[in-house]
């Protein structure tokens, strides 16, 4: 039996009870972030060292790999891969597509790029967008190559002025980021889990030469992990994403974001490493943009079923106040006038109100999330508008006459109540028997975190220079979505600047 | 020696040891000496054997993920806990989010109380998950 070390030898990453020293060793003064290099001692020496390993993270480590490095290592803090991303709803959108072109969809990077600007509200940096619709193609391409399989269908989300967004087969950014892990594994990139990134290592002419990271780091058992000073040749990609979990750091932002609400994100997202490119200069941009999704639903925990349900079908349902039996928005504006709207809605003592969002059986049941809905009871199907009034309390005649008034627009195709755009709802009237949810905000989305130029350089506050050495890409980063993404706007997002942090450093 | 078959001898010598204390309450937390353990590694605890999980026999710290594949079989495992075509992701040993990476303790606890990583998100029915 003695040969069972040897057995999955590649899989028992670390001797844990490294572990424990580990713990000691952190208890002591923490080192500074510029430390000479004459006086550090390497622990690990690699070409391409990658944080984080969601989309951003594998796409440029594969395409670290095409363009001919060969020794790349990702670290992540978790036991497993994919932060985020793997719980995404898997919605991409990718304009000129090889999907809206079979479907005669004229469509531009340029328009897409148009279609962000005014979501973000003047806040948005145009250069980043229209770099990133620009390489959107390729990043699909990256996914395909991988084995991702997608919808055969394109859909229009809330905020697009055509249908350019792609999903995968399983409604759910898994369906990508299992063959990207998979990919990286066939070309010989090192992932390594419970591997904590800690703190910048910068040489004498202030470039960033590696980082202090915590190997055999346990996350939520007190185990801090053995520091050890990993040096990267090429630079280093910070890809950690966002700090929605971070109820500290996003209630400083945005003081109604307090722990009482909740978020979709997994507890990963601590934004830790955005606050250590802070604290070496990096510029905070757009820090209190902390997006909510109205979507989501309170009869369910994160993201759950509902949202993806409601992105998919918010175009030809009606989202109703239940006190008055009316509509209170445009079902597919862009998420912060939804969201916004959606708040509004209380109780007389101030408490929350949520809507319901009522959609015919025979539309709903196109997509594959409504199956869940009903099974796991975050949604009710009803054969008659009275059945559907009396569980939801919801007022009968002017319900009624609410749904005729907006079968009028279905039909003319003008949205004269709130001007939503009716193309997606042609012929899809409001008729029993009907499927309903309840729709609430939660945390989803950081909009700010540190900027970056368009070859995913990191600017620094003290000359307004890229910081040699250090790259950041997808959530971690601020400014390319101003006050407000578009939903299916992050993949994109995520993938090319991963692909560009790749190909800057493989110039350095 | 290949890992199936050490499971195989481990099976018939931890049956024969269940079977003749009649001790059998399949994965139950029990006391075993100072720590608490699974009824299902009597055999291991009888034996004073920490080392077959951890990297000696007296350990401080948590043993390396995927140790447990020494003498579980990862197919076998894959394979006992697969669902229908509609539900295949579901399956605990290759999910949806991670396929096999998880690290068994993320949901198996030796000497404490089981936690479930997909509960949090999910309510799908584990009929022999064992707390
Ligand atoms: C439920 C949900 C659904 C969504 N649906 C969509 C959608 O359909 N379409 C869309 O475009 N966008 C969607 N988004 C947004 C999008 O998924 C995220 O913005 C995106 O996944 C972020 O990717 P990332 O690569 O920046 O970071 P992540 O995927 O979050 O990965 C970051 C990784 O870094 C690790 N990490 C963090 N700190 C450290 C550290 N100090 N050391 C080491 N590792 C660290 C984390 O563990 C994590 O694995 C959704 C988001 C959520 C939460
Ligand atoms: C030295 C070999 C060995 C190691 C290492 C080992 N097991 Fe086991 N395990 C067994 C044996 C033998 C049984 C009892 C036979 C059976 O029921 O499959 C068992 C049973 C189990 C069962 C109950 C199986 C059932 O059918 O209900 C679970 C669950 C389990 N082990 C999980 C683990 C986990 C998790 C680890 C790692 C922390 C682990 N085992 C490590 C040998 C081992
Ligand atoms: C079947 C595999 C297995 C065996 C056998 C085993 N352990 Fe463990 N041990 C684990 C796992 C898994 C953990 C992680 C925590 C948990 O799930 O309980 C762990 C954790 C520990 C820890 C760290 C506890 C902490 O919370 O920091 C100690 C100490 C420990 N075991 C001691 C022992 C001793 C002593 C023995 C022998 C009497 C032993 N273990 C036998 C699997 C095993
Ligand atoms: C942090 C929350 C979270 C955790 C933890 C989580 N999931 Fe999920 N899961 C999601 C989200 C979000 C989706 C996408 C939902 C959708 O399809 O709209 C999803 C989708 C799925 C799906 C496809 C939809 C379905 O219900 O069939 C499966 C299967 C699944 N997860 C299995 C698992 C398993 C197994 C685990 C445990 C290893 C797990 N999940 C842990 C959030 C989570
Ligand atoms: C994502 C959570 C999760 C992880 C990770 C996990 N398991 Fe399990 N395991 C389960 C659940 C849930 C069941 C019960 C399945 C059921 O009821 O259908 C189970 C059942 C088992 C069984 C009994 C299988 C049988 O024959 O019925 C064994 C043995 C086992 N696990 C071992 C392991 C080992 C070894 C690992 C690591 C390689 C592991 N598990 C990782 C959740 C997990």
């Amino acid at each position: 039996m003695d040969n069972k070390k040897d057995y999955q030898a590649d899989r028992r990453r670390f001797l844990v009870s490294m572990g424990v020293a580990g713990a000691a060793t952190l208890a002591g003064p923490s080192l500074s972030a510029m430390v000479n290099e004459g006086e550090v001692e390497w622990g690990e020496d690699h070409e391409i060292v990658v944080i984080g390993s969601g989309f951003t993270g594998l796409a440029a480590a594969i395409e670290a790999h095409k363009l001919g490095a060969t020794d790349i290592v990702v670290y992540d803090m978790m036991p497993y891969f994919g932060g985020n991303s793997t719980y995404n709803g898997g919605l991409f959108a990718v304009p000129d597509s090889p999907l809206q072109k079979e479907n005669g969809i004229e469509d531009s990077p340029e328009r897409m790029t148009a279609d962000q600007v005014l979501a973000g509200r003047g806040l948005a940096y145009q250069d980043l967008l229209l770099h990133v619709a620009s390489h959107a193609n390729e990043a699909l391409q990256m996914t395909l190559d991988a084995g991702t399989e997608y919808l055969p269908y394109l859909q229009q989300l809330g905020g697009h002025s055509v249908p350019r967004t792609y999903q995968t087969i399983e409604a759910c950014g898994a369906g990508i980021i299992r063959p990207l892990v998979e990919q990286c594994r066939k070309l010989g990139i090192k992932l390594v889990t419970r591997a904590k990134f800690k703190r910048l290592i910068f040489n004498k002419e202030g470039t960033v030469e590696g980082a202090e990271i915590a190997m055999g780091y346990y996350f939520g058992r007190d185990v801090d992990g053995t520091p050890v000073n990993v040096r990267s040749k090429r630079g280093l990609l910070i890809a950690t994403g966002g700090f929605a979990r971070n109820v500290g750091l996003r209630s400083a932002q945005d003081p109604t974001l307090t722990e009482e609400v909740p978020s979709t994100n997994p507890p990963s997202a601590t934004g830790e490493a955005l606050l250590e490119m802070f604290r070496v200069g990096a510029v905070p941009v757009h820090m209190a943009y902390i997006q909510t999704g109205p979507w989501a639903s309170p009869d369910e925990d994160g993201f759950g079923y509902v949202s993806n349900y409601s992105i998919y079908n918010f175009a030809h349902s009606v989202s109703i106040n239940v006190r008055t039996g009316k509509r209170f928005m445009n079902e597919i504006a862009d998420r912060k006038t939804r969201s916004d709207a959606q708040l509004a809605l209380r109780n007389d003592d101030g408490s929350p109100l949520p809507p319901i969002t009522i959609t015919s059986f025979e539309d709903a049941k196109e997509h594959p999330t409504m199956e869940k809905v009903l099974k796991y009871k975050v949604g009710w199907k009803f054969d008659t508008l009275e059945e559907l009034t009396a569980h939801f309390n919801v007022p009968l005649e002017p319900l009624k006459a609410q749904i005729e008034e907006y079968n009028g627009y279905v039909k003319s195709g003008m949205d004269e109540q709130f001007g939503k755009p009716m193309g997606k709802a042609e012929g899809k009237y409001i008729r029993a028997p009907f499927v309903v949810v309840r729709n609430w905000p939660k945390v989803h989305y950081c909009q700010g975190g540190a900027q970056i130029d368009v070859h995913a350089r990191v600017i620094g506050s003290d000359n307004w220079q890229p910081i040699p050495g250090l790259y950041a890409g997808g959530e971690v980063t601020g400014g390319m979505h101003g006050v407000s993404r578009l939903g299916s706007c992050s993949i994109p997002d995520c993938m090319v600047m991963g692909m560009t942090a790749a190909r800057t450093m493989m110039k350095s | 020696m290949k890992p199936q078959m050490i499971l195989t001898v481990f099976i018939m010598s931890a049956l024969a040891v269940f079977t003749a204390e009649n001790t059998f309450s399949a994965g139950a937390l029990k006391q075993f000496g100072d720590h608490m353990g699974r009824s299902h590694h009597a055999l291991l605890y009888k034996r004073q054997s920490c080392d077959s999980c951890h990297e000696n026999s007296e350990p401080t710290a948590f043993p390396a993920d995927f140790v447990c594949l020494d003498c579980h079989d990862e197919v076998e495992l894959v394979q006992a806990t697969a669902r229908p075509e509609e539900e295949k992701w579901q399956n605990p040993h290759n999910n949806m989010h991670y396929g096999k990476d998880v690290p068994c303790m993320e949901c198996h606890g030796e000497h404490r109380e089981s936690e479930l990583l997909c509960a949090g998100c999910h309510s799908f029915d584990y009929p022999d998950f064992k707390k």
